[in-house]
């Protein structure tokens, strides 16, 4: 999973450095084109685009029955049920297709995520680091604990991020927090050390689009598909995760500040509408039917 | 659309204007400013209003040449006294302004009205109007659906004058004005000030969780004290909000929270729903969002939750816990009570400067006086309030297209209140100690706002005419007065028992129907009128005669300390306000305290004291609720204004003169 993640990640970075010093839509768009076209260029090859055509015409064909007989109860009744059994097949149809489609857009949306679903730092905005310890910390009696049993750990900030308050141990999420205070945006690496064990973590801040995460992964598989923007912590060490609160991104489209709804991030609400109206614009010239 | 193409297409504008020509009261509408869509043409007037700025403070820190801004301004155009209302109390200062009326015209004399027919008090600026035809909520097993929410309705008649301005095609941006909740919807811009509630509909209330088993909360009176321990290095709580509209039973609105502390450092995390800030003891947090929970009733109505935020104050972790948090004020980014026109505009302030304080006064005073926060800790509270203003003002007055626009602020009246004695080693509350830590802190609120005067002076458009005023001015308050138990002494109030007299709240010992009269807010007084109060006991006929006698005796009134009267001026109802349709609601006689004298709070809200005079030592040492004549507030601009304007009343008149209109304001 490390590896392909390394792999995407400078396929990603390499597709998106000519957009750096562009407004997010702009390569929101040429994303979604791209996409758009891979899209369609898989649906064909992995659908039967004949019986995708059969099936559209048989719903076609259906509402012209409904607006024809609609004196009749038991036509309307017959056209909505064809409509429907055709609807059904239609979904099989296109669930083949969407097999082949989904697995790769996942990497790429989880890419994506890392690039545009967040903020840049700005001097003055503070954010919380959290360091999230193994289950078993305590296990290995390498970490050593202050008499109240809290971890000791110290923070190593590069010049243009201070701490703004001493570690926050709570013990019932395992949990050693920071607030930090960036005076100088930057690319910066934050340095964390717990007895012999030396932890790390990237904040991207120097320029608005770049490759940011906003938690370092451990070593499990989900964790890594989930959070594949940074390298993973090393198998051995005492930490699960590292953590920091980005603040999420907007996307600036003329007349209209996408921002983060319901969970939903702003770049992910422009991608899919961007890629949906690439998709219809190109679907003719493309050959393909759905 | 282009202000000009607004003047000429609106119907009801040509028409006012047409009317104003006819009069001959007023030039062709070509002669009528406007301003261009750049802001650099024509006439631009930005006001700031300074709630409280004294014109002898502002006189000597300006010779001391810390407002430097001010001095600027001082030598093109002197600074002048601006003559503030009777009474001189901020609703009413800024009513008077907003109309150019007094307050026979617009309906607002104090803080504090009372039903005649009840006696009941209420709240002057605005109240909660049920809908007449709303019937009993429709029950749903425990649930119910309220079938009208209510409105807010304000309580200030009259027309303000950027309406005035409206109608001419001046767009017109007011922002926190005063005794303007909810916003008039008049003008093109709107965001309420002072008199906008917090969640609960109050001015304010705070909660404050502690671990303190004796916490003394005797003395708090605008919030609440709620028992809070740690368990485990957790202290869980609830925010509580107003009452759940969607349940049958009485349950509040209501957002757990949880303080997870740290063992060796006084630093704790603290969690709201999804929101986490780690604080340390001593800090504030930012504006944290809260959403109120109403339960799965709510839910069933679409509305799981009730939005709200909060500033969180770690006090101490050890050895008591103690986390004070604000009024839950209403969230800008969704309010549930309308706080600005367009109603979009709170939200998209926020979005542009960050959240903001949406209660009127958020200075937590009470908090202070119920020593809950201490000095350097209400200062903190006040600074950021007062930051978060210039935050915005700068955010606004960048997007600002020209027209009239008004800002207020009102941290310089909140910290002269409760400082006051920092200036004033005579005054009782005064500790030589304790006061002179915090003696720069009022000129340091002065200076914040020359401040202010010089940003707006280097990036306001050119051709601005900038006004910068105050509403009142401000003194020491080293003398209370009990009108009610003045009153009682000199045989116009009676009561049924003299001890209980003395615990009493609200005239609950008083004996109406041998009471001629009673005070009730800073400087009303009322006659007990038979048909108009519900006990009534003197005759219309003999409440002129009453009056002046107590006229009489109050000015002979001379303080046993100092051996200065006690008032200096007593004003009659008839003789002071215009009969603009409002003046009846008003007291029959407005106290005209002496400087340095003022009305006792416990006689404000109809208590009894067992001395009529008494040194003040409240936390709240200077005020201005004294003789208007003794406390005017300031003008400065940086041109001459077309018009005089000797006192607030006549400001807006001299406004709207500069864009060229000359609509009489009072005759409306």
């Amino acid at each position: 999973m490390n590896l392909l993640n390394s792999a995407l990640r400078v396929l990603f970075d390499l597709l998106l450095y000519p957009f750096q010093a562009l407004p997010a839509a702009v390569g929101l768009l040429v994303v979604s084109a791209l996409a758009a076209m891979g899209m369609l260029w898989v649906f064909k090859r992995t659908s039967n685009q004949e019986r995708l055509e059969a099936v559209k015409r048989q719903i076609h064909a259906g509402l012209f029955e409904i607006r024809l007989f609609n004196d009749s109860f038991r036509r309307i009744w017959s056209a909505q049920l064809g409509i429907l059994r055709n609807n059904v097949t239609y979904l099989r149809l296109s669930l083949v297709p969407m097999l082949f489609i989904l697995p790769p857009l996942a990497l790429v949306v989880a890419q994506l995520q890392f690039h545009y679903a967040y903020a840049a730092p700005a001097a003055g905005d503070q954010l919380v680091l959290t360091a999230t310890l193994d289950e078993g910390w305590q296990d290995s009696g390498e970490v050593p604990v202050s008499a109240s049993g809290k971890p000791q750990a110290t923070l190593e900030l590069p010049a243009g991020l201070v701490a703004e308050t001493p570690s926050l141990w709570t013990p019932a999420d395992r949990m050693l927090s920071w607030r930090l205070r960036v005076e100088q945006p930057g690319d910066h690496v934050l340095g964390i050390h717990i007895g012999d064990q030396q932890f790390s973590k990237d904040l991207a801040g120097s320029r608005p689009l770049q490759r940011r995460s906003p938690v370092k992964p451990g070593r499990s598989w989900v964790d890594q598909f989930i959070y594949p923007a940074e390298v993973p912590l090393p198998a051995d060490g005492v930490l699960a995760n590292v953590a920091l609160d980005l603040a999420p991104a907007e996307v600036a489209l003329p007349g209209w500040k996408v921002q983060e709804m319901a969970g939903v991030p702003a770049w992910m609400t422009v991608f899919f509408i961007f890629s949906i109206v690439f998709a219809y614009a190109l679907r003719k010239r493309f050959g393909v039917v759905f | 659309m282009q202000p000009e193409a607004r003047f000429f297409l609106h119907p009801l504008t040509a028409a006012a204007v047409a009317g104003l020509m006819l009069l001959g009261g007023c030039s062709s509408p070509d002669s009528i400013s406007r301003s261009g869509s750049d802001g650099s043409s024509a006439s631009n007037v930005i006001v700031l209003g300074f709630d409280g700025l004294d014109y002898d403070l502002t006189r000597k820190l300006m010779e001391e040449g810390r407002m430097p801004n001010f001095s600027r301004l001082d030598a093109e155009n002197p600074l002048a006294k601006l003559g503030t209302s009777a009474p001189p109390q901020s609703p009413v200062a800024w009513s008077d302004f907003i109309t150019g009326m007094d307050a026979g015209g617009h309906g607002i004399f104090d803080f504090v009205h009372r039903d005649p027919k009840t006696m009941a008090p209420y709240l002057s600026t605005s109240r909660v109007v049920a809908d007449p035809a709303a019937g009993e909520p429709f029950q749903l097993g425990e649930c119910q659906v309220p079938t009208s929410g209510g409105e807010m309705e304000l309580l200030r008649h009259g027309t303000p004058f950027w309406e005035t301005l409206e109608e001419h095609g001046i767009e017109t941006t007011i922002l926190r004005m005063p005794a303007n909740f909810p916003p008039s919807g008049t003008a093109t811009r709107e965001l309420s000030g002072m008199g906008t509630p917090d969640l609960l509909g109050t001015y304010g209330t705070f909660t404050f969780y502690t671990s303190e088993l004796f916490f003394d909360d005797s003395d708090i009176s605008g919030g609440k004290v709620v028992a809070a321990w740690p368990e485990n290095g957790v202290v869980v709580g609830t925010l509580d909000g107003p009452p759940n509209p969607f349940v049958r039973k009485k349950e509040k609105a209501q957002a757990p929270f949880e303080v997870r502390t740290d063992p060796d450092e006084p630093v704790a995390k603290l969690v709201v729903g999804d929101e986490e800030r780690i604080l340390q003891v001593g800090e504030w947090s930012d504006w944290v969002p809260v959403a109120l929970d109403l339960g799965t009733c709510g839910k069933l109505m679409m509305t799981p939750s009730l939005p709200a935020m909060a500033r969180f104050y770690l006090k101490s972790l050890t050895p008591e816990f103690q986390l004070y948090v604000s009024p839950l004020n209403l969230d800008p980014m969704d309010p549930v009570m309308p706080i600005s026109t367009p109603a979009s505009y709170a939200a998209d302030l926020a979005e542009g400067s960050g959240r903001y304080f949406t209660q009127g006064m958020p200075e937590d005073t009470k908090a202070l006086e119920g020593k809950v926060l201490d000095r350097a800790q209400f200062l903190e509270q006040a600074h950021l309030s007062r930051d978060e203003m210039l935050v915005q003002y700068r955010q606004i007055l960048a997007d600002w297209k020209g027209g009239l626009m008004f800002y207020y602020m009102g941290t310089a009246d909140q910290i002269s209140h409760v400082l006051w004695d920092t200036l004033d080693p005579e005054h009782p509350r005064y500790d030589p100690v304790e006061s002179p830590k915090f003696a720069d802190a009022i000129p340091d609120a002065y200076v914040a706002l020359d401040g202010m005067v010089g940003y707006t002076l280097e990036h306001m458009p050119p051709n601005t005419t900038l006004v910068v005023m105050s509403d009142h001015g401000f003194t020491s308050w080293r003398r209370a007065f009990n009108l009610n138990t003045w009153l009682w002494k000199n045989g116009y109030l009676a009561v049924r028992d003299a001890q209980s007299a003395l615990t009493a709240k609200f005239f609950g010992a008083v004996a109406w129907d041998q009471t001629r009269a009673y005070g009730l807010g800073i400087n009303g007084l009322y006659v007990n009128v038979v048909g108009r109060e519900k006990k009534g006991s003197v005759p219309e006929s003999e409440r002129q005669q009453l009056m002046e006698e107590i006229r009489d005796k109050l000015l002979a009134t001379l303080d046993p300390k100092t051996g200065l009267p006690a008032v200096t001026r007593v004003y009659l109802r008839e003789e002071t306000f215009s009969d603009g349709g409002y003046r009846d609601i008003g007291p029959d006689i407005i106290v005209g305290y002496a400087k340095g004298t003022r009305a006792s709070s416990a006689s404000s809200l109809g208590e009894l004291s067992a001395e009529v005079f008494a040194d003040n030592v409240d936390d709240w040492p200077g005020d201005h609720l004294m003789d208007h004549e003794s406390v005017p507030g300031i003008l400065l601009t940086n041109r001459p204004l077309p018009k005089p304007a000797p006192a607030l009343r006549d400001l807006s008149g001299a406004i709207l003169a500069v864009f060229g209109v000359e609509t009489d304001v009072a005759a409306k």
